[in-house]
Formats: structure tokens, C-alpha cells, sequence
């Protein structure tokens, strides 16, 4: 999957734990982590909804679209 | 009527199916028995095989006296279709357990569907093999002289195979499901 979701990275900034972000938005750490190690096939506009919201942050600083991942 | 849970159509066919692995089972064991014993008592039993049969040349029955061995031979028969039988519906068994636990549409239901359409082609040839032998071992009580070929019963196994494919990208939009966040 060529979009990479830059969790780590806004849970760094904002100084949040993976699991704090959890429990404010209602998703489980394992979903969460799919999501921080690219394993998730798809997100729903909801939980980006969420993310956006507690990380207090826009979609562009979530994710990135990777050409070269894109093109093997 | 519901789909899951008590006096759901589920529920009657787990009975059924229940009920029918259980029978499919004793006759299995019976046949196989009975083929064992007609063969071990084989001198003891030779003139208690006598049937009464409709000779298609004549109006009147025939009294034909059929060797143990080929009473042992037909139980085999018999048993091989049941054991057969005995393997779709286990493998039907286990796919309605997946339903019954809400979630049928797994990759190992796709192999299970798989195994039953290789299964059902199994029971047709061998009907067909029995037929033959049938017909060799009574030739003039035998209506069919060969082969009796079954469009429904093949049509059928088709389904089972279109269902497979089915039940494979059911199991893809699942897989899917479960990783979208």
C-alpha cells in the first residue's frame, strides 16, 4: 500500500500515547496499531474523522502518498 | 421467521443435519459389518440371498438366488456411497458452524465447498459404477443398461462450485472488513 499514515510521528508531536489516543476516540489499541504499521486496508472517513480531531490535525499531516511504494 | 437462534430456519437445519450425519454414520457401521459377516459366515449363508424379481422379459417374479460374496460386494458398494455421504456432510456440518458462530464467509469454507463438489462428483460416478454392476450381476432385472446420467444432479454439483467462488470473495470483503478501520 503506497498511502502511509504518519501516526507515530503526530502521536510524537502532540505527546500522546497510543493508548491515550485510544480511549478518547473509542477504537482499540490493535486497530490502532494496524493502522500505525500499515496493515489497514481502508479507514473510514469516521476514524480519520477522530484522529484528525484529537491530534488536532488536517488529513494532509496524517498521511502520505508514497510514488515509489506506488509504482513496485 | 429469524435466521440465528431458537425456531430460526438454522436451527432446524443444524437438527436435520445432526440427525442425518448421525444416521449416515450407523449405516455406514451396518454395512460394513454386514459385508464382514456375510464374508466370515460366507459357507453358513449361501442359500438365505434369495430375492424375488420382476424378470422384465416375464409377467411373474423370478426367484434368484444371489452368492454371499456378491451380497458382501454390494454392502461394500453401499458403504463406500455412504462413507461418501459421510464426508459432505461433515464438511456441510463445519461450514454451518461457521454460520452459526456469525461469521460463514472464512477461507476455510471455500476449501469445505470445494471438497463437497469433488465429493458429490464422487457419488455420481460411483452410482454410475454400481449401476454397471448391477446390470452385469442381473441383467434381466436390471432396467438401466448402463449409465444413467443425472442433469440435476450435475447442475447441482455446478451450484456447489459457483457457491465456492462465492463464498472466496466473501471471505476477501470480510478479510477487507476486519482491516478497515
Amino acid at each position: 500500500m503506497a498511502i502511509r499514515l504518519h501516526l507515530d510521528r503526530m502521536l510524537h508531536q502532540r505527546r500522546m500515547s497510543l493508548t491515550e489516543l485510544s480511549d478518547r476516540m473509542g477504537i482499540s489499541v490493535a486497530d490502532l496499531t494496524l493502522l500505525k504499521t500499515g496493515q489497514a486496508r481502508a479507514i473510514r472517513f469516521t476514524t480519520l474523522d477522530g484522529l484528525c480531531r484529537e491530534l488536532d490535525c488536517q488529513p494532509g499531516e496524517l498521511m502520505a502518498f508514497d510514488a515509489d511504494e506506488a509504482e513496485v | 421467521m429469524r435466521t440465528l437462534g431458537p425456531g430460526s430456519v438454522s436451527s432446524f437445519l443444524k437438527i436435520a443435519l445432526e440427525v442425518v450425519h448421525v444416521a449416515l454414520w450407523v449405516a455406514l457401521g451396518l454395512l460394513l459389518l454386514g459385508a464382514m459377516l456375510v464374508l466370515v459366515f460366507q459357507p453358513f449363508v449361501g442359500s438365505i440371498f434369495v430375492l424375488n424379481l420382476r424378470d422384465l422379459g416375464q409377467s411373474h417374479l423370478a426367484r434368484v438366488t444371489v452368492p454371499p460374496a456378491m451380497v458382501a460386494l454390494g454392502m461394500l458398494g453401499l458403504a463406500i456411497y455412504a462413507a461418501i455421504l459421510v464426508v459432505v456432510f461433515n464438511r456441510l456440518r463445519r461450514i454451518f458452524e461457521t454460520l452459526i458462530a456469525g461469521d460463514p464467509f472464512r477461507p476455510q469454507n471455500v476449501a469445505r465447498l470445494q471438497m463437497i463438489g469433488v465429493a458429490l462428483i464422487g457419488l455420481q460416478l460411483w452410482s454410475y459404477v454400481l449401476s454397471v454392476l448391477a446390470h452385469w450381476t442381473f441383467p434381466s432385472m436390471h432396467a438401466s443398461k448402463g449409465v444413467a446420467i443425472n442433469p440435476t444432479a450435475w447442475f447441482s454439483i455446478l451450484v456447489v462450485f459457483v457457491l465456492a467462488e462465492v463464498f472466496r470473495e466473501g471471505a476477501r470483503l470480510r478479510q477487507d472488513a476486519e482491516l478497515t478501520i
